[in-house]
């Protein structure tokens, strides 16, 4: 029995040096006596009950804050916790990259999932047979690299981008050590359909060329809303263009091709082809050309609108023009004194000549730049180019802009240029985007009547003049036949032509009817002649004919020809002399 | 007070020493973490078969995006002209076509022929009042 000293609980712990110098693990010792000691300092106080009861609570709170904590935790966990989950962050079939489809919704261009091919050699038990068997069912791996990865230590992928097919096939192998990783890949079904205008992305889901770069964020953005994206182009029109770009280029041995089809009244591309196909240039947006008689429609389109000219103008072809001793002449000489009308259905090159020399280089200037042959033609696609201007307009560099020579403009250009002319005189700028641009910049270029007059004219032309083969029944097709030669080495050479034919169907109508231009030009053809009404009209009658029904246009008969292409006997007999 | 002293005597109420308010406690609680452990399985499996369907769906649209690209593939329009013209077929001439409206010209609607009515004989109408069974099937196959 030992005598109990109540001043030992008060004892300070054994081995404490004293001092203010305690590192913290002693002082935290001495909290942890103090309190084990607590209870038995309380009962030699003459308090153990107290003491006891007050430890209870303490506890007994302790516990109960710590278990309505984890109620409530568990409360908000169950009822307030955002609904959905980890499996709904984006949405169900969000993609990297939206399918692109046309503006019916025939598909363009979409992601498919690939696959890379990884082999552990570790795991492969007869690395020769291996390789043979991989390269029977997949014959276009590379084998150096195959036997590379085979002779290795660790896993390395073989060969990127496998289609499900092929993956099948390995996998059917049953080899050991053979793997697949997925891998998102942009995948062109149409394969060199619409290839220009689509463009391509790079492996990592960024837009490189064509529609793929113009509408890149769109395009990502609506994949991340799981929508397609849609492009104005009409599939089966651009598939009729390309058929029948590629059936000219044959007849004519061209070494290539554009062909533009947009709607004139909202500047809608609704087909644009570029050949060769497999060629990475876009014609019809980056290369540049000098379109030759084309050009005329806008000299004239110019005349009338400044009111300098109207239809029965009378100009002097009889002779040359002379502009210093530079010598104008016309290919298909008249030799007579012709009509503003006559000039343009003979494309005579005098007539327009002295129409442009008389209105002078500021109002040329004026009409060009507003109908946009000054500048890179307006639309999303970053491939469209500047056309290379003239430097000096003097009179000799304004006769040869009258008919299509020194300048050289983009078939774009000439597509945009053609949609004012014939749409009431309103410069819309191009676009991919389906439905038209919803604010787009639209300026007055001519007024509605010159319009109409010109849409006349260009009627006329296909009746009578040089557009002859570009008719197609019942369609009111007009258009302007262009024909240049290429500048080589210096010299204007005739065997390296361009052949041009701007069409505008139907041609009748007001102002602000339903309208479609096609463009066809065809780049150095190789048979004689090598003309636009004879290389590129034909192939313009043919597209029209053929994707009137697409666009849901009736054949009907106008002044000059009935909806069957029959000649209306009437229109030959009063004006069927004119030329 | 009253029930202070209920509370007493429900927790003084015992069986071999032990309080059956602990009994029941326990049997309380053996039954909540058993429900919670069955809900908890269910929820489980649950979530498994939902990632499962999930993951079918995922395979699912991947493939109609294959067979999607295989379509726009196989009806690619040079594809198409190219097989027509192979198989003889193409644009169809102008004056081949017709509208619906010009359909009666190119092909009137015949006359119907006059149709013939005999009149019923006043023996059969009077046979057909009395039994209109017998009528009808001795009229069947004049029609």
């Amino acid at each position: 029995m030992s005598v109990h000293d109540p001043q030992a609980w008060d004892r300070r712990a054994p081995g404490r040096s004293g001092g203010l110098s305690l590192s913290s693990w002693r002082w935290l010792t001495e909290i942890m006596w103090r309190i084990e000691h607590s209870f038995g300092r309380a009962r030699a106080d003459a308090r153990p009950e107290e003491d006891t009861r007050v430890r209870i609570f303490v506890i007994l709170s302790l516990f109960s804050a710590v278990f309505v904590c984890l109620a409530l935790g568990a409360v908000n966990a169950a009822l307030l916790a955002p609904k959905g989950g980890v499996g709904s962050i984006g949405h169900p079939n969000a993609v990297s990259r939206a399918d692109v489809v046309d503006r019916n919704g025939a598909l363009l261009a979409t992601n498919i999932v690939h696959y890379g091919l990884y082999i552990d050699p570790a795991e492969v038990w007869d690395r020769r047979a291996a390789a043979i068997q991989i390269k029977r069912v997949l014959p276009r791996i590379s084998m150096t690299r195959l036997n590379r990865v085979l002779s290795g230590d660790r896993r390395l992928i073989v060969m990127p981008g496998l289609t499900p097919g092929e993956k099948a096939a390995v996998h059917g192998l049953a080899l050991g050590g053979v793997s697949f990783e997925p891998e998102d890949r942009r995948v062109y079904p149409l394969g060199a359909s619409a290839t220009h205008v689509l463009g391509v992305t790079d492996t990592g889901g960024q837009g490189l060329t064509g529609a793929e770069l113009a509408f890149n964020r769109e395009i990502r953005d609506a994949g991340a809303r799981g929508e397609n994206f849609p492009l104005s182009i009409d599939l089966r029109i651009q598939g009729v263009l390309e058929n029948e770009l590629a059936r000219a280029v044959a007849e004519s041995q061209a070494k290539g091709a554009v062909g533009i089809i947009a709607d004139v009244q909202t500047g809608e591309i609704l087909g644009m082809a570029s050949w060769p196909t497999t060629d990475r240039l876009n014609r019809a947006t980056s290369a540049h050309y000098e379109m030759g008689s084309v050009f005329k429609t806008f000299t004239v389109a110019a005349g009338l609108d400044t009111g300098r000219a109207d239809m029965n103008t009378l100009f002097d072809a009889s002779q040359a023009f002379m502009i210093g001793n530079r010598r104008i002449t016309d290919f298909h000489a008249t030799n007579q004194v012709l009509t503003l009308e006559e000039v343009y259905l003979h494309s005579s090159n005098i007539g327009t000549s002295r129409l442009a020399v008389e209105m002078g280089p500021a109002t040329m200037r004026d009409y060009f730049t507003r109908f946009g042959l000054l500048d890179a033609a307006p639309i999303e696609l970053h491939e469209s180019a500047r056309p290379r201007r003239p430097n000096k307009w003097d009179d000799s560099t304004l006769a040869s802009l009258s008919f299509g020579y020194g300048i050289m403009i983009t078939p774009l250009q000439m597509s945009a240029a053609m949609g004012a002319l014939t749409n009431g005189g309103r410069f819309i700028p191009l676009t991919l985007r389906k439905g038209g641009l919803p604010n787009a910049d639209v300026r007055q270029v001519v007024s509605p009547e010159t319009s109409l007059t010109l849409l006349d004219l260009l009627r006329r032309n296909v009746v009578r003049g040089s557009g002859g083969r570009a008719e197609a029944p019942g369609l009111r097709v007009g258009g302007k036949t262009g024909s240049a030669n290429k500048l080589v080495n210096g010299r204007y050479d005739p065997t390296h032509a361009v052949g041009t034919f701007a069409a505008v169907f139907p041609a009748d109508g007001p102002v602000n009817a339903r309208r479609y231009s096609i463009l066809i030009l065809i780049d150095e053809p190789g048979t004689f002649p090598r003309t636009g009404g004879f290389v590129a009209a034909p192939a313009a009658g043919r597209i029209a004919d053929r994707i009137a029904p697409f666009l849901g246009i009736e054949r009907r008969a106008d002044q000059y020809r009935t909806a069957l292409g029959e000649r209306i006997p009437a229109f030959e007999d009063v004006e069927g002399d004119g030329r | 007070m009253i029930a202070v002293g209920t509370l007493k005597r429900v927790f003084d109420w015992k069986v071999r020493g032990v309080r059956w308010i602990e009994i029941i406690g326990l049997v309380l609680v053996a039954a909540m973490i058993f429900s919670v452990y069955l809900a908890k399985a269910a929820a489980a499996s649950e979530s498994a078969r939902i990632a499962n369907l999930e993951r079918q769906i995922t395979q699912n649209g991947q493939r109609v995006r294959l067979l999607r690209a295989e379509v726009a593939r196989l009806e690619q329009p040079g594809r198409l002209e190219a097989l027509s013209r192979g198989a003889g077929l193409g644009p169809v001439d102008v004056h081949r076509q017709a509208t619906v409206a010009s359909l009666p010209e190119l092909a009137p609607i015949p006359e119907p022929p006059p149709a013939v009515i005999i009149a019923p004989t006043l023996p059969a109408a009077s046979e057909a009042a009395e039994t209109p069974a017998v009528a009808a099937a001795s009229a069947e196959p004049a029609q």
